[in-house]
């Protein structure tokens, strides 16, 4: 299975989102945003040390790279 | 026409909408600010007259998601039920309609009065996007109107559509249905509160079943009194932990996917896209350059940089004036008081203590504006949420949270806009731990303590031990932010998430309302604590009766012969340093003026004072105590504006006194090492 966490991915890839493994807070907050399983987002920045920033339907979000650890999918 | 009772509109919706402009624009200047009753949130309410109508509008918080575990997200769901408003309007961004929209079926659920008003529509448009709003209004049967916030579009159509609509009074049926498996158990639990609540209503069940399955602290929090809440609440939990093993998914993505998927279908119907037109390039090309790995933190250090000249090269001619202005309405009234034969006590009460106290306090005014609105225009902007970005690394190495950044850099300015500032910070304990450490960033009032100090003692190195002092202050800062966060916070700190909004041209007349709404607060609140201990501080200087203003005979000078003794093993146990302190607390600034009162010297300001004053300093101190003397003002009590505004913001007395009692006891240590060591290792 093509499956990585979100900060393996690079500027780019959309990602196909697989699972969550956050708390369930965070999660709250996620699937509010539009980032659950099921759905699609974009990096849009991926340097390794800052927080990622993904594209989720029409708006950025910034996620730190610990809570990006934390999300799989796989890239489309 | 006969007048009605008051209209009451709550208006929400998503961070970044616009809807600070929509409620501006509305309201005018004419808003009252304070906090929601019990709580940390800001709440803002206006009242203006649409065709001889009194109305009432609340901002609500700026949110994603209604579901309520932070104060905010109940403060909206606790409005809508308790204050029943006649109407609630959402207002979107029809850049983002569909993560809006989120929040458009949580309102729906809620069973809220809901008028919907899409803002940004030509962003939109520019971007090749079309939204369907008559389609949109027909799907949800909700009123939708389009309008600009900015330019104040669509207004008028807007305030018709929610007159007709709370004669009306008619509700969206939409009923959104979430799939067998969830339906199955959102009737399980709605069954066992029907079974015992007999007169409930079918749409109440249904919005209290959903918002029990989401696990929501207010929906809980109604239920947690009732007799059968045991058995509710192992239902609850066992639907949760059932529908997330079958689906192998978190609850809540569970409910997202059913309401997005409901949104998608939405959005097919109503958007149509131009691909051909869209325009991000702009956006994304000042982003690559303002969230550079290694280009953000320099760029932003240089507006940070630009920000202070400004704020200080604008102020001071400003402070300059008003500290003239002061100064003249003090020596007109005591000329008129005297000429009028008002006993020399009153006269003193409202020369020397109340304009001179609050005179003190009021030339921060300045300041405050001129930083408030440049701040401003770095948030409307879309700026601030990436120096967030930028600043997040660095700050969790440093266990704080990227936003918390901003206003310790306002620290260095002044610490009343700093401690206004932390209410960007999402979570409650992340605003309470950033003002905390705030008072030991050197703020501006020290400055002029340091400069006298290191003129007399230090000249050959005054930049040095200034920026030394400055590097302390961040140091302690940074340490006690851990150390707090060690002791009291028992959770990880809140996970970085936060959006980058596109990069939007402020509205100068939000921008202005913004500045002046935060300069008033602060005249009021801090103007009124400040004026009675003015009052206080005056009467100390004053009494016993007869005596000279401010000399060792008087209360303040005993109070000063009293405590001095504590400060012996500081190095400066002399009893001017401790009156002079004491005044410090109030304003910072007042300690120099206090010294060249004290020491019997008129106009420090000029050459010859200064030089009289620092001789006079010499014979109570060495350059090793006037370093410890430096290090315990920058370190103790913040000044009373700023403790002022810390009650306000944190909705109690505690952490003000808090704060009084910690930093001074930090700061009696940090110059005892300072003094006691040097002095081990052989300075003077």
């Amino acid at each position: 299975m093509n499956q990585k966490v979100l900060s393996q991915f690079k500027k780019g890839d959309k990602i196909e989102i697989l699972g969550i493994i956050c708390g369930r807070e965070f999660t709250r907050r996620l699937c509010a945003l539009g980032l659950f399983e099921g759905t699609e987002i974009e990096i849009v920045k991926n340097d390794n040390s800052c927080p990622i920033i993904i594209q989720i339907l029409n708006s950025k979000i910034a996620l730190g790279q610990g809570e990006a650890n934390k999300i799989y999918g796989r890239k489309i | 026409m006969v007048e009605k009772s008051k209209l009451i509109i709550g208006l929400t919706g998503n961070p970044n909408t616009g809807k600070s402009t929509l409620f501006n624009a509305l309201t005018g200047a004419k808003q009252h600010v304070g906090n929601w009753p019990g709580k940390t949130v800001e709440k803002r309410e206006g009242n203006f007259t649409y065709k001889n109508n009194k109305i009432k509008i609340v901002d609500l918080p700026g949110l994603y998601s209604l579901t309520a575990y932070t104060e905010e997200e109940s403060i909206t769901a606790d409005f809508i039920f308790e204050e029943k408003p006649d109407v609630v309007v959402q207002i979107l961004d029809a850049q983002n309609i569909e993560r809006n929209l989120f929040m458009t079926i949580q309102l729906i659920e809620l069973q809220a009065p809901l008028v919907l008003v899409l803002n940004m529509d030509d962003l939109a448009k520019q971007d090749g996007m079309y939204i369907d709003t008559k389609k949109l209004s027909n799907l949800l049967h909700i009123p939708v109107v389009v309008i600009n916030a900015k330019s104040k579009k669509g207004l008028s159509e807007m305030m018709e559509t929610v007159f007709a609509y709370s004669n009306s009074k008619e509700r969206s049926k939409i009923k959104l249905t979430y799939g067998t498996e969830v339906n199955d158990e959102l009737e399980k639990i709605k069954d066992v509160i029907k079974s015992n609540e007999k007169s409930i209503k079918q749409n109440d069940l249904n919005s209290i079943a959903i918002k029990l399955l989401e696990g929501d602290l207010r929906a809980e929090q109604k239920m947690t009194h009732r007799p059968y809440y045991l058995e509710l609440n192992a239902l609850i939990q066992k639907s949760i932990a059932h529908l997330e093993r079958i689906f192998d998914k978190n609850i809540h993505s569970v409910l997202a996917n059913t309401r997005y998927g409901f949104i998608n279908g939405l959005s097919r119907e109503i958007i149509t896209k131009d691909l051909s037109r869209k325009n991000n390039d702009i956006s994304e090309k000042i982003d690559t350059l303002l969230t550079n790995k290694y280009l953000g933190i320099p760029i932003f250090l240089i507006i940070a940089w630009l920000m202070f000249q400004v704020t200080f090269g604008l102020s001071e001619p400003l402070m300059g004036w008003l500290e003239d202005l002061f100064s003249f309405i003090g020596n007109t009234l005591s000329v008129l008081l005297t000429s009028w034969q008002f006993p020399t006590w009153v006269i003193s009460l409202v020369v020397d203590g109340i304009i001179g106290g609050v005179g003190g306090v009021l030339v921060f005014v300045p300041i405050i504006g001129i930083l408030f609105l440049i701040m401003a225009i770095l948030e409307d902007s879309g700026y601030m949420a990436r120096v967030a970005y930028v600043m997040d690394k660095l700050m969790r190495r440093i266990g704080l949270h990227g936003k918390a950044f901003i206003p310790m850099i306002l620290g260095f300015g002044c610490g009343v806009p700093a401690v206004m500032a932390t209410r960007t910070l999402e979570t409650k304990q992340d605003r309470i731990l950033t003002i905390l450490i705030n008072p030991f960033i050197s703020c501006g009032a020290r400055l002029p303590v340091y400069i006298l100090f290191v003129g007399a003692f230090f000249s050959a190195y005054q930049g040095w031990v200034i920026f030394s002092l400055y590097f302390l202050g961040l140091v302690v800062a940074i340490f006690m932010g851990l150390i707090f966060k060690r002791l009291f916070s028992k959770n990880i700190s809140s996970p970085f998430v936060i959006e980058l909004p596109p990069y939007r041209w402020p509205v100068l007349t939000g921008l202005m309302i913004h500045a002046w709404e935060k300069i008033w607060v602060f005249t009021k609140k801090a103007g009124t604590i400040i004026l009675a201990f003015s009052v206080i501080i005056w009467a100390l200087a004053s009494f016993p009766v007869g005596v000279e203003y401010g000399s060792r005979d008087s209360l303040a000078g005993q109070m000063g012969e009293t405590i001095s003794p504590v400060f012996e093993p500081l190095g400066f146990g002399n009893w001017q340093s401790s009156v002079a302190l004491i005044f410090g607390f109030v304003a910072k600034e007042v300690v120099v003026g206090t010294f060249g009162t004290l020491y019997g010297i008129e106009k420090i300001e000029s050459d010859s004072g200064a030089s009289s004053l620092s001789d006079a300093l010499h014979e109570d101190f060495t350059p090793l105590s006037a370093y410890a003397f430096m290090v315990f003002v920058l370190l103790y009590i913040p000044c009373l504006a700023v403790l002022a505004v810390v009650k306000r913001e944190t909705n109690s007395w505690k952490w003000p006194i808090f704060m009084i009692i910690y930093t001074t006891v930090i700061a009696w240590i940090l110059a005892f090492v300072v003094f006691q060591g040097g002095k081990l290792l052989g300075f003077n």
